[in-house]
């Protein structure tokens, strides 16, 4: 079965004209893109789901929802300070 | 397209595999007190809540970030 693929993938690259390969290239750089986004949400549910869930219930009630979201903001707003905090410090470090 | 397809499949098997693994250790947390003699219905009651939260909170989390990377873009 894998020589099968092996095969299938050889016949694919030989046919892949010029346009195709451009084509192939997005296709790619967007499957790269949602794996990013998935692998973002991912992540977000590990920090959030600690922080704002409880005992899970029958629904996310709106103190939940409110902590879920202000978990996703508080969370970009940190990596933004320290990204720049960091930055400062690097800067005046080359000096 | 046969490769397309076969890619495809495993990439969703490996997903779910994923998320079942994820699932079972947030709701171990949540739900297991004392592990006792068998799963009481209560923590069962409270597995069957937490999935389904689980899932809420992933789009709900979801959401959220497309709205800011709409209005705020990183």
């Amino acid at each position: 079965n894998r020589k099968h693929l092996e095969a299938s993938l050889r016949r694919t690259m030989a046919e892949l004209g010029e346009a195709d390969e451009a084509e192939l290239q997005r296709l790619v750089a967007a499957e790269q893109q949602k794996a990013q986004f998935t692998a973002q949400v991912h992540h977000f549910m590990e920090l959030c789901w600690d922080k704002c869930v409880e005992k899970p219930g029958n629904c996310l009630d709106s103190r939940t929802e409110n902590c879920l979201s202000s978990c996703v903001d508080r969370f970009i707003d940190t990596t933004l300070a320290i990204t720049s905090r960091f930055a400062q410090i690097v800067q005046k470090g080359g000096q | 397209p046969q490769l397309q397809h076969f890619i495809e499949v495993e990439t969703q098997k490996q997903r779910f595999q994923q998320l079942v693994h994820q699932m079972t250790e947030l709701c171990w947390e949540k739900c297991m007190d004392k592990p006792g003699p068998k799963l009481d219905s209560r923590a069962e009651a409270c597995f069957v809540n937490c999935v389904e939260r689980f899932i809420d909170t992933s789009q709900f989390i979801l959401n959220r970030l497309e709205q800011t990377q709409k209005s705020k873009p990183v």
